[in-house]
């Protein structure tokens, strides 16, 4: 139905403007750091209008001689090792849940619901206790073990949810054509499951790379995550805005890809994709 | 070899009983049809046979074998899902050569048993594809040939043609016979539609409320059946019931008065009341008719529905509702004053509490 009345167009019209103004806002953060990462340091300052020529890319090459590099490198590591053990444990665990007949899953979804919501803060301080006593403070499994209180439950929370949109017919064909629980898991199950996988495993990554806090308060400078090195930028007497600023750019852009596969593949496990 | 016996086979959940003392031994090469309502315990007695289910009472030997804590695969036996439940990642010839993968049995092996039994379901132009682009009936057919590719001792069918439609089912069902009588493989078929269970089956097994109502041949359970219940079951339209008192005379008569049967057909000993049953296609109308004989009535068709080759009739014969199955052509119509005449040897008896016939 096409509706041409001045009324439609009307209504039509404003809604286009209150859409683009909230583009407008959400994006303006995003193009101003990239602006920035672009100008010289004496014309950060400057209105862009008063000076559009001074632009240089020295911002790129001073912040990969400060110590920024190498704690990319350990969120890196340490959001990727905490998205893989959880991902080893929480999909098993997730199908556990949701497929097997015991009692008690109430408390189990209880427990998980109440991991996920809870703030960091009330992990963190018996956390760091324990990890001064055991020696983990600055080190990559102490940091990779606390960023499994947050992505073990996200991940065996949103498989859970994922195998039990996967029929139980299939997997009691899978055992009756001779597979283990273990096969009927791993070649039947699992597969039927990918969409929700992936998006589990994106999540998981995300959530650890863009914590702040957990490093904040775990490492001290070999494991430093990027986040974290960012407030190095802030000194006692200048804060480096345009290293700031590049910093935040290479802290995106990893991500963007990921984001356009979870965008496909949440949206896939959200509709439900195992389908007669 | 491969026959199946359920020796007094019980589940039970807690203290609910979803299937109590099944007591039966399924031939070699049977087609044996497990009917009933939703709910009646005939899914949970397969599902025990298959081994997905574990059994609580009783012994399952299939081929002499006591197979209660056997594992699923070691058991010999295939089952259909009413869903397919075809692994939606794999094609058609994976589907189908899962099992045979699993037993690691040579590929040039699994190459010929999954060709051939491809070509007997006419599954051969189909076999890279995904069961998402098959149409229903293909789907089925694959998950048909993917129990047959074990080469099973015993075939479980789990109401396997309920998803598809109406007209589909029908060409489902008569494959599904050509190839029993192809296979002639011991199988056991779960369904709800009475058509599936008549045409199918060798025998049927009605289910209650998680008891076998009755066990027989198609002919048996709707000539001769055992209790109320089944007759209820087996027929379309379902049977009528009209409840009888005997008067002093001997006389029996509906409640009030419409009806008279000078006796009964059975003895109903020392019964003063009974149930009486008559199929609607055992009651013959004549438009315009008079009664004549004992069993005689004077009806008035209060509607009618033309069903094509048929139409059925509603009649009142004083007070008591009688449905009547006539033939679609020239038949009464609503308003009509007819007689109908009820044959002795088609009547029904049951007892009036327990429900259970009343034979000589």
């Amino acid at each position: 139905m096409i509706d041409n009345s001045p009324e439609f167009r009307i209504k039509k019209a404003i809604g286009t403007t209150v859409m683009l103004l909230l583009v407008t806002f959400a994006a303006l953060p995003t193009l101003w750091a990239l602006l920035l990462a672009f100008r010289a340091p004496d014309a950060v300052f400057e209105p862009i209008w008063e000076s559009p020529l001074k632009l240089t890319f020295d911002n790129f090459f001073n912040i990969t001689r400060s110590d920024f590099p190498k704690a990319l490198m350990n969120s890196f590591i340490t959001a990727g090792l905490s998205t893989v053990f959880a991902m080893l444990v929480g999909v098993p665990a997730g199908f556990a849940l949701a497929k097997s007949r015991v009692s008690g899953k109430f408390i189990a979804s209880w427990i998980l619901l109440l991991l996920r919501m809870a703030p960091p803060v009330g992990f963190v301080i018996p956390l760091f206790l324990l990890y001064v006593n055991a020696g983990l403070i600055d080190t990559y499994a102490g940091l990779v073990f606390a960023y499994m209180t947050l992505t073990l439950p996200l991940v065996t929370w949103s498989m859970w949810n994922s195998f039990s949109q996967v029929p139980d017919e299939l997997i009691e064909a899978a055992i009756m054509d001779d597979a283990s629980l273990t096969k009927a898991f791993l070649l039947i199950a699992l597969p039927a499951a990918r969409p929700g996988a992936v998006a589990a495993a994106i999540l998981a990554f995300l959530v650890a790379w863009n914590d702040f806090f957990y490093s904040l308060i775990i490492t001290r400078s070999d494991t430093t995550t990027a986040p974290v090195a960012v407030m190095n930028f802030i000194s006692f007497d200048s804060v480096d805005w345009a290293s700031i600023a590049v910093a935040s750019i290479a802290l995106t852009l990893p991500i963007l890809p990921l984001m356009a596969i979870a965008n496909r593949y949440i949206v896939q496990s959200l509709s439900g994709a195992v389908k007669g | 070899m491969t026959e199946v016996k359920l020796d007094r086979i019980g589940k039970s959940y807690g203290s609910v009983e979803a299937v109590q003392q099944f007591d039966l031994t399924i031939r070699e090469g049977e087609f044996l049809v497990l009917l009933g309502p939703s709910g009646c315990g005939k899914s949970t007695t397969l599902r025990m046979i298959a081994g997905l289910e574990s059994i609580t009472k009783g012994d399952l030997m299939i081929g002499g074998t006591r197979m209660n804590d056997v594992d699923p695969k070691d058991r010999g036996v295939a089952m259909v899902f009413q869903n397919y439940a075809l692994y939606p990642h794999k094609t058609v010839f994976d589907n189908m050569a899962m099992a045979l993968k699993l037993q690691k049995v040579p590929a040039a092996e699994i190459q010929d048993r999954v060709g051939r039994t491809a070509e007997l379901l006419g599954l051969t132009d189909y076999l890279h594809r995904k069961p998402a682009a098959l149409s229903g009936g293909q789907r089925q057919r694959v998950a048909i040939g993917r129990a047959i590719v074990r080469t099973p001792d015993v075939f479980l069918f789990d109401e396997p043609l309920s998803n598809l439609d109406a007209k589909l089912r029908v060409k489902m069902r008569m494959e599904l016979q050509e190839l029993h009588d192809r296979l002639g493989a011991t199988s056991v078929y779960v369904t709800h539609d009475q058509v599936e269970a008549m045409t199918l089956a060798d025998r049927i097994v009605i289910m209650n409320g998680g008891v076998v109502a009755q066990v027989g041949t198609p002919r048996e359970v709707y000539d001769r059946p055992a209790d109320e219940f089944v007759a209820g079951f087996i027929g379309s339209p379902a049977m009528n019931f009209l409840d009888l008192m005997r008067d002093d005379t001997g006389r029996w008569i509906t409640e009030c008065g419409s009806l008279v049967l000078p006796s009964l057909p059975v003895d109903a000993g020392a019964r003063r009341q009974v149930r009486l049953g008559v199929r609607p296609e055992h009651i013959a109308v004549t438009a315009g008719g008079q009664p004549q004989g004992d069993l005689d009535y004077q009806a008035e068709v209060l509607l009618d529905e033309l069903l094509g080759a048929d139409a059925l009739l509603s009649l009142g014969v004083g007070k008591a509702r009688l449905l009547a199955r006539v033939g679609g052509t020239d038949h009464p119509v609503q308003g009509d004053r007819v007689a109908i005449a009820l044959t002795a040897a088609q009547l029904h008896v049951f007892d009036a509490d327990t429900g259970v016939a009343l034979r000589d």
